[in-house]
C-alpha cells in the first residue's frame, strides 16, 4: 500500500480513476470448496453454504459438496445452515488465485432450529422455509449499503414498508400501514420502549449497529407479545467474535444535501488466554446542518447525534451470557414554519405552501427540537441440557429521555427549560425453553414480564405518569416434514396498568385510576414446498394491544397539526385477526416474495373528529376525540428480482394498501399511497483490486393518494412523483485490506415532491437532490 | 446449570431491585404549561373607565367566558390590554404583560372590529417598539357620532419568532385570538 502512496501523482491519479470506473486489469479468481457431512454419518444435500459479510451464498449438492467461486481476497466467514442442525461457522482466509478446500461436520440441531425457521437466513432453501407469515430482512450487505440513513429510511427498501416522517431528521417506519403502537421493535433481543406513541418520534437505534434487521408483517402476536398487531421489527447487532484475534472497522458517510457527515469506529477480538470470550466497542457520530429542497433551505432541520454499544460474551459448550449496552443520544431540530399558533395559522401556512423566510443553510440547532437519550442494557444467557433442550434467560434494563423545547417560552430560555420532559424506565425479563426436536416436532414456551415507569419532570406535562406491570406466557410448536411445515402457538398476556392523569382530565388535582387489560394471541400456520424452488406460505395470526395512556389520557392541543385531541379513559384493547398468504420463488437467477393480507381490527383507536370547535384564548381549534371503529387494512406486497445475463439484474417491488373504516365506511386517513420501484443492476467483472463493482439505476414511483375521508385533512394529499436514484459500489482491496465504497445520488433529478405521509407536507417540500458517498474499511482479523 | 440459575437469580435481583420507584406525582403543580388565561381590556374615555375581560380559568379546553364591550358613541377611548395567566407557579409570572414589553419587538397586536358598528369604530395603535413598528398594548379606540349597534372586537397577538415583524402581516404563531362582544350605545 506504500508503494502506491509512494508513487507520483499523476500515475495514482489515473490508476485511481481506472479503479472507481472499474476498468483495470483482471486477475485470476479464488474460490472455496468443501463438502459436508453430517454427524450421523454420510453427506447432506442442500445445505446453505453462506457468506453474510458478502451475502453470497451456494447450496450443497446431492453429492454434499459446494462451491463458493470468484471471492475477494482477505478472511470471509463462512456459515453452514440447514434445518434440524446447529449452524456452523468457520473464517478462513483466501489468498490470491488459491481455492482453500473447507469440509464441515455438522451436529444435530439442539435448539436452533426454530431460530432458522423464525429468523430468515441467506440463500434459498431459507427463503422457501423462511415463515408462514411475510418476512423480508435487510442483511449486512444491504445495510452497508443505506448506513447513516435514519432506520426508517433504511427499512423503506423493504416492500410493504414505508415512513411517517417529520422532516429530514425523523422517520417511522411503517409496515402495512401501521405504525408506532402498533408495532414492536425488538432491539438485541429486547423489546425497545420509547415514546412510540408520537408520530413525531422515531426509533432510538443507531443506524450503524445492526447487522441484520427482519421485519414480521402481520399480526405476530404470540412471538413478540402485546402490540404486535401490525408486525415487528428485530435489530441484531453484529454477533460476539468466539475465537482469538483483534479486528474492526471503520466507515465513513457523507450526505451533500444536508452536509452531513457520519461515521462509526467498531473494535472487538476475542482471547487466546480465555477461549469462548468475546468483546466488541463500537461509537457512531452524525452531525448534520439544514437540508434542502428544490428550491430552498428547510430552516432548523439540523440534527447530531451521538451513540455507543459495548458487548461481551463467554461462550462454552453448554452454557453461554453475552451483555450488551448501548447509548442512544440525539438533538434534532424542527422545522420553524411548522410551529403555528392555532388553526388559522396552519390555514394560512398552507395557502402560502412555501416558507415565510428564506433561510440560511447552517448546522445549529434552536428551539423548537427535541433531545433524546436512550440507554438499554440486555444480560442475555443460556445453557443446554444433556436432552439438548435449551433453557435462554434475558434481562433487559432500558431508559428513555425525551425532551422537547418549544420555540419560545415565557420567563424562561427556549434552549434550556423544555416544553416537556419524559422519562420513561422499562424492565424485562424473560424465560425461555426451546425443546430439542423429538421426531419431527420441535417446540418453545416461555414467560416473559415488564415493568415500564413513566415520569414527567417539574416542566410540561404531555402525558401522566403512569405505571404499567405486563406479564405473559406462551408456547409455540412446530412440525416439519418433507415440504410440508405447520406450526401452531398461542399466548395469554395482562396488563396492569396505574396512571395520574388530572381529574376530568382537565386541570385540577392528580388522581389516580388503574386499568386492567388481559387477552390471547394466537397464531396457526404452514408451508407448502409444492416444487423444488417454490413455496406458498399461509398464516392466520391474532394480536392484541391495550390502549395506550395517550389514548386513554390526551387532552390539548397537538403541536404542528392544531387539533385539540381529548382521550377518553373508557377505551378498550384493539385486536387484529390477519390473514396472510405468501408465494415465494428462490433459483440462483430469480427470486420472488408475494403476499396478500388481510388485516381486520376491532376496536382499532384513532382520533375523529368532532364538531364542535374548542375555543380557547388562543383562539380556535378542530377537536378531536380518540374513538373505536372496526377497520380492516387489505393489501399486496412483494419484490422480485431477475438475472437477465451474467452482467445485469432487474429488480420491482411494490405495495398496496387499502384500508377501510367498517363502522362507517370510510377510507382510514394517513395510510401509504401505491408505490413501486424499478431496478436495474450492471455487474462489471473484477478487475484488479476492484471487485464486486457494480452500477443501480432505481425509479421510484408513488402514486397521489386518493382514498382518504373527506372534510378531516386540511389540504388535498399531494400529487403522485417519480424519483430517480443512482448508485454505484464496489471493493477495492488494497493488499489486504478489502474497502467498500459506493457513490449514490438519491433524487437524481431534482424533483420537487411532497409525500403524503409526510407531516410537514402542509407547509414544506421535501428534500431535494443528496449525492451520498459511502466507505468501509475492515481490519485486522477476527474469527467468529 | 448452577451458572443459569445464578443468572437467573441476578436478573430477578435486578428486575426488582430496579423496579421500586413510585411514578406518583410529587409536586401538585407538575407540567403547568405556560398559558395566558385572562385578557383584560381597559378603556377609559367620556369619564368612565370601561372593562372587558375574556376568562379561561382552567387553561385550553373548557369554559372560556368573555365579557361584553360596552361604549359610548361620539367617544374617544384611550385603551390598554394586560395578560395574566392564573395557573402560573411563581407570582412573578402571573402578569405576562410584562413579558410581552420586554420583547416587543417580537409581539403585535391586531384589534379588528366586526359587526354592524365595523364602520363607526376605529382602533388605533399608539405604542411603538424600537423598530419603530406598532405594538398595540396601547391604542385608541374612537367611536363616531351615532354608530350605536352591536358587532364584535377581535384581539389577536402575533408572536414573531420564525418570520420577522413588518407592523401589517401576521405572524403564523399566534399567541391569542379572543373575539368580545360589543354594543355601542
Amino acid at each position: 500500500m506504500q508503494a502506491h502512496i509512494k508513487g507520483s501523482s499523476v500515475r495514482n491519479g489515473a490508476m485511481w480513476l481506472l479503479v472507481l470506473l472499474g476498468f483495470w486489469r483482471p486477475t485470476a479468481a479464488q474460490h472455496i470448496t468443501g463438502e459436508v457431512r453430517v454427524a450421523e454419518g454420510g453427506v447432506l444435500p442442500g445445505v446453505n453454504v453462506v457468506v453474510p459479510g458478502l451475502e453470497r451464498g451456494a447450496v450443497t449438492d446431492a453429492d454434499g459438496r459446494y462451491l463458493l467461486e470468484r471471492l475477494p481476497l482477505g478472511a470471509h466467514t463462512v456459515a453452514f445452515r440447514f434445518i434440524g442442525y446447529v449452524t456452523e461457522t468457520r473464517t478462513v482466509v483466501v489468498q490470491a488465485d488459491t481455492t482453500v478446500t473447507l469440509d464441515i461436520t455438522l451436529q444435530p440441531a439442539t435448539l436452533q432450529t426454530d431460530e432458522v425457521v423464525i429468523t430468515g437466513a441467506g440463500g434459498h432453501t431459507a427463503m422457501l422455509n423462511r415463515a408462514t407469515l411475510s418476512v423480508s430482512t435487510l442483511e449486512a450487505r444491504d445495510l452497508d449499503a443505506l448506513r447513516g440513513q435514519t432506520l426508517g429510511e433504511t427499512l423503506e427498501q423493504l416492500p410493504g414498508v414505508t415512513t411517517l416522517s417529520t422532516g429530514p431528521s425523523i422517520a417511522k417506519p411503517v409496515i402495512r400501514g401501521l405504525h408506532s403502537q402498533r408495532l414492536v421493535v425488538l432491539n438485541a433481543g429486547v423489546p425497545q420502549e420509547g415514546q412510540q406513541w408520537g408520530g413525531e418520534h422515531a426509533p432510538e437505534i443507531d443506524p450503524f449497529a445492526p447487522a441484520r434487521i427482519e421485519v414480521v408483517k402481520g399480526a405476530a402476536g404470540v412471538e413478540y407479545g402485546v402490540g404486535a398487531i401490525g408486525g415487528a421489527i428485530r435489530v441484531e447487532p453484529r454477533e460476539l467474535p468466539t475465537q482469538a484475534g483483534l479486528g474492526g472497522r471503520l466507515m465513513l458517510n457523507g450526505f451533500s444535501n444536508s452536509r452531513q457527515g457520519a461515521g462509526s469506529v467498531l473494535l472487538e477480538g476475542g482471547s487466546r488466554q480465555v477461549p469462548g470470550f468475546g468483546w466488541r466497542v463500537q461509537g457512531t457520530a452524525r452531525k448534520a446542518g439544514d437540508a434542502h429542497t428544490r428550491d430552498y433551505v428547510i430552516g432548523n432541520s439540523a440534527f447530531e447525534e451521538f451513540d455507543a454499544n459495548i458487548a461481551a460474551g463467554y461462550h462454552t459448550e453448554r452454557f453461554g451470557v453475552d451483555a450488551y449496552y448501548s447509548h442512544f443520544g440525539t438533538e434534532l431540530g424542527l422545522y420553524r414554519g411548522a410551529h403555528i399558533g392555532n388553526v388559522d395559522d396552519l390555514l394560512r401556512a398552507i395557502e402560502r405552501g412555501e416558507p415565510l423566510v428564506d433561510y440560511d443553510f447552517s448546522f445549529t440547532i434552536d428551539p423548537p427540537k427535541q433531545t433524546i437519550a436512550h440507554d438499554l442494557i440486555t444480560l442475555r444467557s443460556h445453557y443446554d441440557f444433556a436432552t439438548r433442550d435449551r433453557l435462554e434467560l434475558q434481562f433487559g434494563y432500558q431508559r428513555n429521555k425525551r425532551q422537547e423545547f418549544d420555540a419560545h417560552r415565557r420567563f424562561g430560555e427556549p434552549d434550556e427549560d423544555p416544553a416537556f420532559a419524559l422519562t420513561l424506565t422499562t424492565q424485562t425479563l424473560e424465560a425461555k425453553l426451546r425443546m430439542a426436536p423429538r421426531g419431527h416436532f420441535f417446540g418453545v414456551a416461555g414467560v416473559s414480564g415488564m415493568n415500564q415507569a413513566n415520569r414527567n419532570t417539574e416542566s410540561g406535562y404531555l402525558i401522566p405518569n403512569f405505571r404499567a406491570l405486563t406479564g405473559g406466557t406462551f408456547a409455540r410448536g412446530t412440525w416439519i416434514s418433507g415440504p410440508w411445515t405447520a406450526e401452531a402457538g398461542a399466548r395469554v398476556d395482562w396488563r396492569w396498568l396505574e396512571a395520574f392523569p388530572r381529574e376530568n382530565l382537565s386541570r385540577g388535582d392528580f388522581v389516580r385510576r388503574t386499568h386492567n387489560y388481559a387477552s390471547f394471541s394466537g397464531v396457526i400456520g404452514g408451508i407448502w414446498r409444492f416444487a423444488s424452488a417454490w413455496s406458498v406460505a399461509a398464516n392466520l395470526g391474532s394480536a392484541w394491544r391495550p390502549p395506550g395512556v395517550n389514548e386513554l389520557y390526551n387532552f390539548g392541543v397537538h403541536h404542528g397539526t392544531a387539533q385539540f385531541e381529548t382521550g377518553d379513559p373508557r377505551l378498550g384493547g384493539e385486536r387484529s385477526l390477519n390473514a396472510d398468504v405468501t408465494l415465494r420463488h428462490a433459483t440462483n437467477r430469480a427470486t420472488l416474495e408475494t403476499s396478500v393480507y388481510n388485516n381486520h381490527i376491532d376496536g382499532f383507536i384513532y382520533l375523529f373528529p368532532t364538531q364542535e370547535e374548542v375555543v380557547t384564548i388562543r383562539g380556535s381549534f378542530p377537536a378531536f376525540q380518540y374513538q373505536q371503529n372496526d377497520v380492516v387494512l387489505r393489501g399486496l406486497d412483494g419484490s422480485a428480482s431477475y438475472r437477465l445475463t451474467s452482467w445485469f439484474t432487474a429488480g420491482l417491488r411494490g405495495s398496496v394498501v387499502r384500508a377501510t373504516n367498517l363502522d362507517i365506511d370510510t377510507p382510514l386517513i394517513f395510510m401509504p399511497a401505491d408505490r413501486a420501484t424499478v431496478s436495474g443492476q450492471v455487474a462489471f467483472p473484477d478487475w484488479g483490486r476492484l471487485h464486486l463493482a457494480a452500477l443501480e439505476v432505481e425509479g421510484v414511483f408513488i402514486r397521489k393518494q386518493t382514498r382518504v375521508p373527506t372534510g378531516v385533512d386540511y389540504a388535498e394529499p399531494p400529487d403522485g412523483y417519480a424519483l430517480l436514484n443512482l448508485s454505484y459500489h464496489a471493493e477495492l482491496h488494497l493488499d489486504n485490506l478489502p474497502l467498500t465504497f459506493s457513490l449514490g445520488v438519491q433524487n437524481l433529478l431534482n424533483t420537487r415532491y411532497r409525500d403524503y405521509l409526510s407531516r410537514f407536507r402542509y407547509f414544506i417540500d421535501d428534500p431535494g437532490r443528496n449525492v451520498v458517498l459511502r466507505l468501509q474499511v475492515p481490519f485486522g482479523t477476527v474469527a467468529r | 446449570m448452577k451458572r443459569i440459575l445464578s443468572f437467573f437469580a441476578l436478573s430477578l435481583f435486578l428486575f426488582t431491585m430496579s423496579a421500586c420507584d413510585s411514578t406518583e406525582p410529587d409536586d401538585p403543580h407538575a407540567g403547568e404549561e405556560e398559558l395566558i388565561t385572562r385578557v383584560v381590556l381597559t378603556l377609559t374615555g367620556g369619564g368612565q373607565t370601561v372593562t372587558a375581560t375574556a376568562d379561561d380559568p382552567d387553561g385550553d379546553g373548557v369554559g372560556i367566558q368573555t365579557e361584553t364591550i360596552v361604549l359610548q358613541n361620539g367617544v374617544t377611548y384611550t385603551g390598554s390590554i394586560a395578560l395574566f395567566n392564573d395557573l402560573a407557579d411563581e407570582p412573578e409570572e402571573e402578569n405576562v404583560t410584562a413579558e410581552i414589553e420586554d420583547e416587543d419587538d417580537e409581539h403585535q397586536f391586531f384589534y379588528t372590529v366586526g359587526g354592524s358598528v365595523q364602520n363607526g369604530v376605529t382602533v388605533t395603535i399608539t405604542d411603538q417598539d424600537g423598530n419603530g413598528l406598532p405594538v398595540g398594548l396601547d391604542y385608541t379606540v374612537a367611536v363616531a357620532n351615532g354608530s350605536t349597534g352591536t358587532g364584535t372586537l377581535n384581539v389577536v397577538l402575533s408572536h414573531y419568532d420564525d418570520g420577522p415583524k413588518n407592523g401589517t402581516d401576521r405572524s403564523d404563531e399566534t399567541d391569542i385570538d379572543v373575539t368580545f362582544p360589543l354594543t355601542v350605545q
